[in-house]
C-alpha cells in the first residue's frame, strides 16, 4: 500500500510540473469567467450559463488533461528507461500501475478543486451571495471526476500497449463512442435484425457509459440528482475502473522490456 | 500561451528585434482585415443559415454539453430577433428553426418558450407575427413542463391579444389555473376573459400582468408601450364623445381642442400619455400628433 502511495505522489509530483496543465487549468478558469460575459449578451439565462459554461469547461478541460497526461504515464517510463529503475526496486507492476492510475486520479481531483473554486467565485461576483442550493453543482462535478476516472483507466490501458498518439486517439473515441452507447442500441433496436440487435446490446453494456454521468444541465435548472443515480453511478465507475486497471495491469504483467 | 511568452522573454539580441517585427506584420492584418470586411459587406450580409438544422442531431453530437449549446442557440435567437428587430425587418426566417433547435436541445428551458412565443408572436416590426408558431412553440413546452404554469399564461395571451380568440384564451388561463402553485387571479383572468373579452379593462389587466412579472427589460418596455397605447386609445375614445358633444352644441365640427377648452368642455389642451398634446384630425376625430411616444399600431 505504502509502495503504492509512493508512486502515486511521484506520479502526482511529475504531473504537477507538466507545462500544459497550467495553460489548461487558466484556459478554463478564463472560460469560467467568460461566462459572465456571455451571460449578458443573452436573456434571462445569466446563472444557467454560468452554471452550463463552468462545469462543461471543467469537464472538458479535465478530459483532456486526462487523455493528454494518462496517454504518457506508462509509455513515458519505457522511454525515458526510468521503468528499469522503478522495476528493479521491490515493487510488483500491478502495484505501479495502480500507483500511476492513484497519481494521476489525484492530479485531477486538485485541478478540479481549483477549477470549481473558480466556478463559485465567478457565481459568487455574478449573484453577490452564495446559498446552499449552488451546492448542487458538486453533484455534477462529482460526476465529471466518476467520468474522468474511466477516462483515466482508459488512457492507462492504451499507455501500456500503444504509442502515445494512438492511445490519444483510442481514448478519445472511446468516449465519444462511450457518450453516445444509447444511441448504438437504438439504431440496432431500429434496425428490426436480431442479430444486431444483440450485438448493439452487447456493445451498449462492454462500453464504459459516459451518458450516465451527464447531469448539467439538470444541476444548471437547479434539480437534484436522485440518490439512486449518485450511489449507482459511483458503482458502476468504481467497478469499469477496476476492470480498465486490472486490463492494464495483465498487459503490463506481460509485457517485455529490452 | 505560458511557455511562449517565457521564450519571448529568453531571446537576445538579433532575435528579439526580429520577433518584435511581427508586431508590426500583425498590425498590418487591421487595415487588411478592415479591407476584407468591406468588400465582403458590399456583396451583401452573410446567408442565414442552419449550419446543423436538427435539435435532436446537435444534442447527440453535444456529448453530453447539450445545456450549454441550448444556451448558445438561445442567445443567438435573442441576438438574430434583436438584430433584425433594430434593422426593423419584417420577415423573422430563421426565428422559428432557431428556438425549435434550442429547445430540442433543453426542453426545460422555459424563457426560451416564453420570450420565444413572445417574438413569433407580435406583429411586425415589433415581431415576427407568426402567432400560430408561437402557439406551437408554447404547447411544446407545456408537454415538456407540464407543472409549469406561466406556460399556460402565455397561451391564453396570445390567444387573447394576438388571435382574438377569447373562448380558447379563456381555457387556456382556466387550464393553467389548474396547475400546482398557479396565481389565484389566472383563475379570475379566466372568468373576465369569458365575460369580457376584447375590453380595453380585460387588455390592460393582462398587460399590466404581463409588465408586472416581466423578467427582461425589453419585455418590460414592450408591455408599457401596450399599457401607454391602450391608455391614449382610452383617452381618444372619451375625446371623441367631447367632440361629438360639441358638435350638437356648436352646429359644426371642432377645428382644435382649443375650441374645447373655451367652450368649457376641457380644462385644458388634453396630451396623451407620452406628453405630446392630441389633435383633431381631418375625420373630425381624435388623433395623435406626429410627434407622439405613443404607437397605437401595437393595438392592430
Amino acid at each position: 500500500m505504502r509502495r503504492v502511495a509512493s508512486i502515486a505522489l511521484h506520479t502526482f509530483k511529475e504531473s504537477v510540473r507538466e507545462r500544459v496543465l497550467y495553460n489548461l487549468i487558466v484556459f478554463a478558469l478564463l472560460l469560467i469567467g467568460a461566462a459572465i460575459l456571455f451571460g449578458s449578451i443573452s436573456v434571462g439565462i445569466e446563472q444557467i450559463i454560468l452554471v452550463n459554461l463552468g462545469l462543461s469547461s471543467i469537464s472538458v478541460f479535465g478530459l483532456l488533461m486526462a487523455i493528454f497526461i494518462g496517454i504518457g504515464l506508462v509509455w513515458k517510463e519505457i522511454e525515458r528507461r526510468s521503468i528499469y529503475c522503478v522495476l528493479s526496486k521491490p515493487v510488483r507492476r500491478a502495484e505501479f500501475i495502480v500507483g500511476k492510475y492513484f497519481g494521476l486520479l489525484l492530479t485531477l481531483i486538485v485541478n478540479t478543486a481549483i477549477m470549481t473554486a473558480g466556478f463559485y467565485a465567478a457565481l459568487f461576483y455574478q449573484k453577490r451571495h452564495l446559498s446552499s442550493g449552488d451546492l448542487l453543482v458538486l453533484e455534477a462535478i462529482y460526476f465529471i471526476l466518476l467520468q474522468l476516472a474511466l477516462v483515466v483507466g482508459l488512457a492507462l490501458l492504451f499507455s501500456c500497449v500503444s504509442t502515445p498518439i494512438l492511445s490519444a486517439v483510442f481514448t478519445f473515441f472511446l468516449y465519444v463512442i462511450g457518450n453516445l452507447s444509447s444511441d448504438i442500441r437504438w439504431f440496432g433496436q431500429e434496425t428490426g435484425n436480431a442479430a444486431v440487435e444483440k450485438l448493439t446490446a452487447i456493445l451498449y453494456y462492454l462500453l464504459p457509459n459516459f451518458g450516465n454521468f451527464n447531469v448539467i444541465s439538470q444541476v444548471a435548472h437547479g434539480e437534484r440528482i436522485p440518490g439512486y443515480l449518485l450511489l449507482a453511478n459511483s458503482l458502476y465507475a468504481l467497478l469499469y475502473a477496476t476492470i480498465l486497471v486490472s486490463a492494464a495491469i495483465l498487459v503490463f504483467e506481460e509485457k517485455e522490456f529490452r | 500561451m505560458i511557455s511562449a511568452g517565457a521564450t519571448l522573454f529568453s531571446l537576445t539580441g538579433r532575435r528579439r528585434v526580429q520577433a518584435l517585427l511581427l508586431v508590426p506584420c500583425f498590425l498590418a492584418l487591421l487595415p487588411l482585415q478592415r479591407g476584407i470586411d468591406r468588400e465582403l459587406a458590399t456583396r451583401g450580409q452573410i446567408a442565414e443559415v442552419l449550419y446543423i438544422p436538427s435539435g435532436h442531431l446537435l444534442r447527440r453530437l453535444s456529448l453530453g454539453h447539450e445545456g450549454l449549446l441550448a444556451n448558445i442557440y438561445w442567445t443567438r435567437v435573442v441576438q438574430y430577433f434583436g438584430r433584425k428587430r433594430l434593422g426593423h425587418a419584417t420577415r423573422f426566417e430563421l426565428l422559428g428553426p432557431l428556438l425549435r433547435i434550442t429547445t430540442d436541445l433543453d426542453p426545460r428551458l422555459v424563457i426560451a418558450y416564453r420570450f420565444g412565443a413572445i417574438f413569433l408572436a407580435e406583429k411586425a416590426p415589433g415581431g415576427a407575427g407568426q402567432p400560430s408558431e408561437a402557439l406551437q412553440l408554447l404547447r411544446r413546452g407545456i408537454v415538456a413542463n407540464p407543472d409549469y404554469w406561466r406556460l399556460w399564461q402565455d397561451l391564453g395571451f396570445i390567444y387573447y391579444w394576438d388571435l382574438k380568440d377569447y373562448a380558447s384564451a379563456a381555457r387556456a388561463f382556466q387550464a393553467g389555473s389548474e396547475r400546482p402553485g398557479a396565481a389565484i387571479w389566472m383563475r379570475a383572468m379566466a372568468a373576465t376573459v369569458a365575460a369580457a373579452g376584447g375590453q380595453i379593462g380585460t387588455s390592460r389587466l393582462l398587460w399590466s400582468e404581463i409588465y408586472r412579472q416581466a423578467e427582461s427589460e425589453s419585455i418590460r418596455r414592450s408591455a408599457q408601450e401596450h399599457l401607454l397605447a391602450l391608455q391614449a386609445q382610452e383617452e381618444m375614445e372619451y375625446l371623441n364623445r367631447l367632440l361629438v358633444q360639441y358638435r350638437t352644441r356648436a352646429g359644426r365640427g371642432a377645428l382644435t381642442f382649443r375650441e374645447l377648452v373655451a367652450a368649457g368642455l376641457l380644462a385644458a389642451l388634453p396630451r396623451d400619455p407620452s406628453g405630446v398634446p392630441y389633435r383633431v384630425g381631418p375625420d373630425g376625430r381624435a388623433a395623435l400628433s406626429p410627434g407622439s411616444g405613443v404607437d397605437l399600431r401595437l393595438l392592430q
